[in-house]
């Protein structure tokens, strides 16, 4: 007789076509969002008792996302998906999930840890970054005793780059120590993996099984003019500003560092924001210069978001555009920069800025911080073999495997992307580690295509709440400037979200009691008449015609359905019913005892 | 008349009325509760066949303008409503009889005062006339 496994090929595998709405598709951790905004919108009105309702949402999006609470400071990508973003304005859903981090942080020391027992063999990640610690999290829940290693002194990577006035340390600090506690995460800080006779080998042989390369792009990338680099860049004054980034959330730099002081920032790009309005806050008089235009729809657009650009003019900041600079030479004290402009920054040949000599300008400062763009440590990836031929990381883009069969890569390291993106491959990371330890396919039923659904029409949409930033001039210290949501304002945030997505990817309803069921709508071909009504009262599409040995009759779409009960009432011939709606009965039942 | 207690049926729009509630909902505060999903849920003919059962009174309780969870429903049922008020004075049961009342209360605080309320406007109204 034969005997059936649920293991290797025989195993049952995902779905690999779904629909979802656009934000989940566009999260890398595909989070729950329209689950977790249907239940904000339900959260009682007074803070107390929203209390438990808040650490229950908390709990359920920690379980796929331990971060969630950092993100709901700087992330918000789904944002840029919204379907409402055309008809009044994408959900915050950052700001949703900050307002979740105002009170699950606090919380997140009583969490209980996981009670997994740690069976499966040791794998070790190579940086405690947003990938490294995701995928030792992922690993962790598995049941794989796992190690980060981290070559600094605090656990958090890129993220710790990240100025105080857009993450506070306070909640960057009880992710992470608490993360690593619950998940029983064992960590090196201050060890680097490839120095000191430490390499991948030794580890090897003190017996880890599988190796996580997340080591990001630690390094500032230098100016380069051309092929060659900028001179004068070894000038005292002269300092990369991932390293003012770094230094200032260390504590090390006094509050009035650029007092007094001109500081010219070399870059267009977020964080190259994030150290002008740094310097900014430090007392300094500061000007950005970029090889970019303004014009957000150009190929050369400035990179930095909309919104640093706003809060840069308006915190005083100068921002010019289209130069490059060719030399950095020291002047009766002072630095001097020549600048001559930029034509075109990228072509068809991607970075490839043109330069028109001729037209030059001079500019002049104390301090420059150039702050272009950042670098892996190739050194370590060169020494460990993982480097191919043309001297590039070799990763599988599905499986995130390596050269070397037993390192899996990602993150910054791999292909620099947000913090959510490094994440996301935390998690493909810890999914093709479990499989390669388990003897398992790495690619079998792991490529998901996800469809996105439209908005649901409806006659009035309503505009975004309008940020609330504290005003300009009270905004030259490192704390928050951005005001997040009260409970009234989230309240109506949740309830301003439409709901994309099919119910099978939310049941946010059903999870609350407000829905015992999702009935299934059944239409009797027999008395549809084909009259539409159905269509025109449905907002999801559910509801559509179709032709029948030449009759036209309607049904529905099972994947869109709400089970609203909305083209049941509609229907003038009583054609369309819910199947298990106890709310007929229910009906009966009362009326007879009237 | 004064010994007259008016049979009212409650309509009510789980995801704007006495969600925070919890487990039996709103049953034990109102007589004659129905729980639905949304408000554009409810049928012309429930509403006539209430009446024709012998209820002197219907309420419908849904969300208020531009926060249907099913984006229009609210607005379905308030249509329904007023075409059938039109439709009701004609065979003589007069409007006070069927009232929507779109607003969020989601521990149900204000649902006894609100029935309460329609109660006694139908008391005075006497029973309905048999349909």
């Amino acid at each position: 007789m034969w005997k059936t496994e649920s293991i290797g090929s025989a195993r049952v595998e995902d779905a690999v076509k779904q629909f979802l709405p656009p934000c989940q598709i566009r999260c890398p951790i595909n989070e729950d969002i329209q689950r977790t905004n249907v239940l904000i919108s339900l959260l009682p009105d007074d803070p107390d008792s929203a209390k438990e309702g808040i650490i229950q949402i908390g709990d359920y999006l920690y379980e796929k996302n331990p971060f969630f609470t950092v993100c709901g400071y700087i992330c918000g990508l789904c944002e840029n998906d919204c379907n409402y973003t055309t008809k009044g304005g994408a959900i915050k859903r950052r700001l949703l999930k900050r307002f979740l981090s105002d009170t699950f942080t606090p919380y997140l020391v009583q969490k209980k840890p996981l009670d997994v027992k740690k069976d499966k063999g040791k794998v070790a990640v190579i940086g405690a970054g947003p990938g490294g610690l995701m995928a030792a999290y992922e690993l962790s829940k598995r049941g794989y005793t796992v190690t980060v290693f981290d070559s600094s002194n605090k656990l958090g990577g890129a993220a710790r780059y990240i100025p105080k006035y857009r993450l506070p340390e306070q909640v960057m600090d009880a992710v992470v120590d608490n993360l690593v506690r619950i998940a029983g995460i064992d960590v090196k800080l201050g060890v680097k993996v490839g120095e000191g006779g430490l390499d991948l080998q030794q580890l090897r042989d003190d017996g880890y099984k599988a190796f996580f390369v997340a080591t990001g792009t630690p390094y500032a990338r230098p100016l380069t003019f051309g092929t060659a680099e900028v001179e004068g860049q070894e000038l005292d004054g002269v300092m990369y500003g991932l390293t003012l980034l770094w230094e200032v959330n260390q504590g090390n730099i006094p509050a009035d560092y650029y007092k007094g002081k001109k500081v010219i920032v070399i870059g267009g790009g977020n964080v190259a924001f994030d150290v002008a309005r740094t310097a900014r806050r430090l007392g300094g008089d500061v000007t950005i210069v970029c090889l970019e235009i303004m014009d957000k729809a150009s190929k050369d657009a400035i990179p930095a978001d909309e919104e640093e650009l706003v809060g840069a003019r308006e915190e005083g900041l100068t921002i010019i555009t289209s130069r490059g600079v060719r030399g950095i030479t020291k002047v009766d004290g002072k630095l001097k920069l020549d600048c001559p402009l930029c034509t075109s920054v990228f072509d068809e040949r991607g970075f490839n800025p043109q330069i028109e000599c001729a037209d030059c300008i001079d500019l002049e400062g104390d301090v420059i911080l150039p702050t272009i763009g950042q670098m892996t440590d190739r050194d370590f990836l060169q020494n460990e073999a993982l480097l191919n031929e043309v001297g590039r990381l070799q990763a599988d883009p599905l499986t995130l495997q390596s050269k070397v069969e037993d390192v899996f890569v990602g993150g910054d390291v791999r292909r620099i992307g947000f913090l959510a993106d490094a994440m996301g491959e935390g998690v493909e990371a810890a999914e093709s580690i479990d499989r390669y330890l388990s003897g398992i396919d790495l690619k079998r039923g792991r490529v998901k295509e996800c469809e996105p659904y439209d908005a649901p029409y409806r006659r009035a949409y309503r505009d975004e709440p309008k940020h609330k930033w504290v005003p300009a001039d009270r905004r030259i210290n490192f704390d928050m400037f951005e005001e997040g949501f009260t409970l009234e304002e989230a309240i109506e945030e949740g309830r301003r979200c439409i709901t994309c997505g099919p119910c099978i990817s939310c049941k946010a309803c059903v999870s609350v009691g407000i829905q015992d069921d999702l009935p299934v709508v059944e239409v009797n071909e027999d008395l549809c008449s084909g009259c539409r009504m159905c269509v025109y009262v449905c907002n999801y599409e559910a509801a559509q015609v179709k032709e029948v040995d030449g009759k036209i009759v309607s049904w529905t779409d099972d994947l869109k359905c709400k089970s609203c009960g909305m083209c049941v009432a509609a229907c003038p011939s009583g054609a369309r019913q819910l199947v298990g709606d106890k709310t007929e009965g229910r009906i009966k039942e009362i009326y007879a005892a009237l | 008349m004064s010994d007259f207690e008016p049979k009212l049926v409650c309509f009510s729009c789980n995801f704007g009325w006495g969600y925070l509630t919890g487990g039996n909902g709103l049953n034990s505060q109102i007589k004659n509760w129905i729980p639905v999903a949304c408000s554009g849920k409810i049928d012309t003919t429930h509403i006539l066949d209430a009446f024709k059962a012998g209820a002197d009174g219907v309420l419908i309780l849904g969300c208020p303008e531009g926060d249907c969870h099913f984006q229009d429903g609210n607005f379905e049922a308030k249509k329904r409503v007023y075409l059938l008020h039109k439709l009701l004075e004609d065979y003589g049961i007069e409007k006070d009889r069927l009232k929507i009342e779109l607003s969020v209360d989601p521990e149900g605080k204000r649902i006894t005062q609100v029935v309460k309320e329609m109660g006694e406007s139908i008391g005075k109204l006497g029973p309905v006339k048999k349909i």
